[in-house]
């Protein structure tokens, strides 16, 4: 066999990694025996006898699958599979199918398992590959947190408790065995003049009292830990760990420069940290008494999101999720909020519009809010509620999620209203088509209850969905606002990047990706006759009601997916280099698939513009 | 007789995959667009065997008759490399002969190329010799033409056909080049077919028999 000198081939090979790596000669050795196939989408590759070898994609896109057909990896041009019957002796039996008619190099084994054991690095970068890969595989099967470390460099003082259960010296075991059960906790610190002196926890109380048979009126001087071992508020909960299991002790004090005590630590706190969930985190809501240790447990939220993008959640489910945790920390500031101000002098409903009532938040969302009052307000009423929402909205900022720029909170009087107040409005915007009109459309046609009775909310909603669906000409117009922005179609080709400030060359998932598909939605679900809020129920509504055709709107559910999932992992990279939200795209962090993907995600927004317009502007334009 | 048996049993054969035969696909550029003036300047070819194309065959081939002159800013092939690596025509056409031996011969867009062969056969006064053909672009007219999808102007060009099945755009335009393209081009032709494509399939789109004479 002679050595293959087609310099497309060589020009190609050489920008590839590792290939890239190699010289002329060990290029053409690796060449040598190649071969090249087209695939067709949907096909599977068998990967046995001569075919068993390393293939490297020129054009095209696989995926890899287990033998079971789950997923373990999606590569695209210029990256290589096959590579497990190569490195390893026992082939995983990994499968090969083709989701795009694929042009594919097939390397010789015995040429290429030569140029593997010449060239340390070309070989290392296949091991890795392989490593990567089975690394994949495994976090797909047993779904595991992706990124422990990110929890264990958590200060402790995060997930500490502050209320302190404290003994002075002189205390009997009677009495602090008492304070432990009414409090339930399986500690007590001791100190004196506010400096932490000793521990005492159930097991002292009951092996070295008990189990002596010691008397109750022994004093806590002569039987508790004296200076135990402890930590300072900044440590790490890895150093908080590692501590605990090298002293075998379960309570672990932490104190300041002053030896004063200020939190503890129990393996539990870690263990819950560990196992940080939503479910873990309402329960802390409704237990906190005011809003600012409401506030400090919600610190543990972006954590908590991010462990839900790494755990490779839906999008979907994700905004589900996100959605429930601040419904009920909304629930939990208003009840703290009743509480301070007493009882509210008549019926009213928290509304939440936007984001959160279509329950697709995420890290870095601000609210949307308003009051539905159950009648006109005296002026002594007014003020109450208006005190209300202040201590409301304030209570939620500091909580983390944002006071709204555009002051679109119940704290604002003008959205403080009744429900014929609040048919009023929507009324007056759905009759209106002024620009105003249109952004009110795009925040407050998004509409949830989340306190107080539901029906004057549910009425409200039927109410403004009839006279939408009455109005073609409101539908008109929200149709060209929908249409106003174009996906950036030309994004990779063209660079139509975003040409200055801060974010150049990045791409705004949000507002050129899921705004538009959210608009769509909104559109077709006032359309229809039956409401709903989330922008993938509104598509599922829409095929119910035949305005859609099922394959434009799966298509669309789809990009919407896609688009979600990207702007989740964007902001997880964000978040955690910079410490802030961010929905932007470096499109070099994408691989050619994901460009690729993201390419037709764009198209069909497009194309689904173009059915709207059809469907809702003709005779208008 | 013995004539009308070998034909039956080629035909016989067609009907098998398309993948048990063995397939030579060839570029040819030329000084110039008149086959009965102009004369080859370079020839490239590469080999598909079992349904895949063998880069090791690959050859690309600079004849030491060319007369370079204008169209050097087409080929990119210079005086210089002629005098380098030219090769005889006569010798390459005999060489091409045997390797078509037991081979389809592909190109796209046959008419030119056969005839520029043609030509040189008679030049070379070679023994008669024929072969199967495909062509690839008649191959992509039969495909639109039954689809009823008409094709632009210039959609049949190899570059715009390749662009239709997802297939890299290639900068360079030697023979060599153009003749992986257009194998790869078969392929995915191909492989649009489906799995059970015969050869009697492709030459039914655009395929046939060539025979080269000395008169």
């Amino acid at each position: 066999m002679a050595a293959i000198d087609i310099p497309e081939v060589h020009k190609f090979i050489e920008t590839i990694p590792p290939f890239s790596s190699l010289n002329l000669l060990e290029r053409k050795q690796v060449l040598t025996g190649v071969s090249m196939l087209y695939v067709r989408q949907g096909q599977t590759l068998v990967l046995t006898g001569e075919a068993a070898t390393v293939h490297l994609i020129r054009r095209g896109a696989c995926e890899i699958r287990t033998p079971k057909g789950g997923l373990v990896d999606q590569i695209a041009d210029g990256e290589c599979f096959g590579v497990s019957s190569v490195m390893a002796q026992n082939p995983d039996g990994l499968q090969v199918v083709a989701m795009e008619d694929s042009l594919v190099y097939r390397f010789n084994k015995t040429h290429f398992m030569q140029t593997l054991e010449k060239s340390e690095a070309f070989g290392l970068f296949f091991e890795y590959t392989q490593h990567n890969r089975l690394r994949k595989l495994s976090r797909r099967q047993s779904n595991e947190l992706a990124s422990p470390a990110l929890q264990l460099s958590t200060p402790v003082a995060h997930i500490m408790t502050r209320q302190l259960i404290l003994a002075s010296p002189e205390e009997t075991v009677q009495t602090i065995a008492m304070r432990m059960t009414e409090a339930r906790v399986s500690s007590i610190l001791v100190v004196e003049a506010e400096r932490l002196l000793g521990i005492v926890t159930d097991r002292d109380l009951r092996s070295r009292i008990l189990a002596l048979g010691g008397s109750a009126d022994t004093l806590i001087k002569d039987m508790m830990t004296l200076d135990p071992v402890s930590l300072p508020p900044d440590s790490l909960v890895m150093q908080a760990q590692t501590l605990m299991s090298e002293s075998n002790i379960h309570h672990l004090p932490i104190v300041d420069e002053d030896k004063k005590a200020v939190g503890m630590l129990t393996a539990a706190d870690l263990l819950r940290h560990q196992e940080l969930s939503p479910l873990l985190l309402i329960n802390q809501i409704h237990r906190q008494q005011s809003i600012d240790s409401l506030a400090n447990v919600c610190k543990q939220w972006p954590t908590l999101i991010i462990n839900l993008i790494v755990t490779d959640m839906k999008p979907v489910d994700v905004g589900k999720v996100l959605a429930t945790v601040s419904d009920n920390l909304t629930r939990r500031v208003i009840e703290l909020a009743l509480d301070k101000l007493g009882p509210a002098p008549m019926a009213f409903q928290f509304l939440v519009f936007g984001s959160q009532a279509r329950r697709d938040q995420s890290l870095g969302s601000d609210q949307d809010n308003g009051l539905m009052l159950e009648r006109e307000p005296t002026t002594a009423e007014s003020q109450y509620f208006a005190e209300l929402s202040e201590f409301i909205c304030q209570g939620l900022a500091l909580c983390g999620i944002r006071l709204c720029p555009g002051n679109i909170m119940a704290s604002n009087p003008e959205w403080r209203r009744t429900q014929a107040g609040w048919q009023q409005a929507f009324s007056t915007w759905i009759k209106s088509s002024a620009p105003s009109a249109l952004l009110h459309a795009s925040i407050f046609f998004d509409i949830r209850c989340v306190y107080g009775s539901e029906a004057p909310v549910l009425a409200l909603i039927a109410a403004m969905q009839r006279e939408v669906n009455k109005n073609s000409v409101f539908l008109a117009t929200l149709t060209r606002a929908a249409l106003a922005t174009k996906p950036p179609l030309g994004f990779f080709r063209h660079f139509l990047l975003e040409s200055s400030g801060e974010h150049k060359h990045q791409l705004d998932l949000k507002h050129q990706g899921l705004a538009l598909i959210n608009d769509l939605a909104r559109l077709y679900g006032l359309s229809c006759q039956t409401y709903r809020v989330a922008t993938l129920d509104r598509i599922e509504q829409a095929i119910r009601e035949k305005l859609i055709s099922v394959d434009t709107a799966r298509n669309l559910i789809d990009a919407w997916d896609k688009l979600n999932g990207l702007r989740l992992e964007a902001q997880r990279r964000h978040w955690q280099a910079t410490g802030k939200a961010s929905a932007y795209l470096d499109p070099k962090d994408l691989s050619s698939l994901e460009r690729k993907h993201l390419k037709t995600t764009f198209s069909i927004i497009s194309d689904v513009q173009d059915v709207a317009q059809q469907r809702f502007l003709r005779g208008y334009s | 007789m013995q004539k009308l048996k070998a034909w039956q049993r080629f035909r016989q054969s067609t009907k098998r995959a398309w993948s048990e035969w063995e397939y030579l696909v060839l570029d040819i550029e030329t000084s110039g667009l008149d086959a009965k003036q102009d004369r080859i300047v370079s020839v490239g070819w590469v080999c598909i065997r079992n349904g895949t194309i063998e880069l090791d065959s690959a050859r690309h081939i600079v004849l030491d008759s060319a007369k370079i002159g204008d169209s050097v800013g087409i080929h990119m092939i210079t005086d210089s490399d002629v005098q380098q690596q030219g090769k005889r025509q006569e010798s390459v056409l005999r060489y091409l002969r045997h390797l078509l031996r037991e081979r389809i011969l592909v190109m796209h867009h046959a008419p030119m190329e056969l005839g520029f062969l043609k030509q040189a056969w008679q030049a070379e006064a070679l023994p008669t010799f024929s072969v199967s053909w495909l062509d690839t672009l008649a191959i992509e007219r039969t495909k639109a033409h039954r689809s009823q999808q008409p094709i632009q102007e210039g959609g049949f060009r190899l570059g715009a056909c390749r662009e239709r099945y997802g297939l890299p755009e290639y900068q360079g335009h030697d023979a060599l080049t153009d003749a992986l393209a257009t194998a790869e081009l078969l392929l995915a032709q191909i492989a649009y077919q489906g799995h059970d494509c015969r050869l009697q399939d492709l030459n039914q789109m655009g395929g046939g028999r060539v025979k080269f004479t000395t008169r």
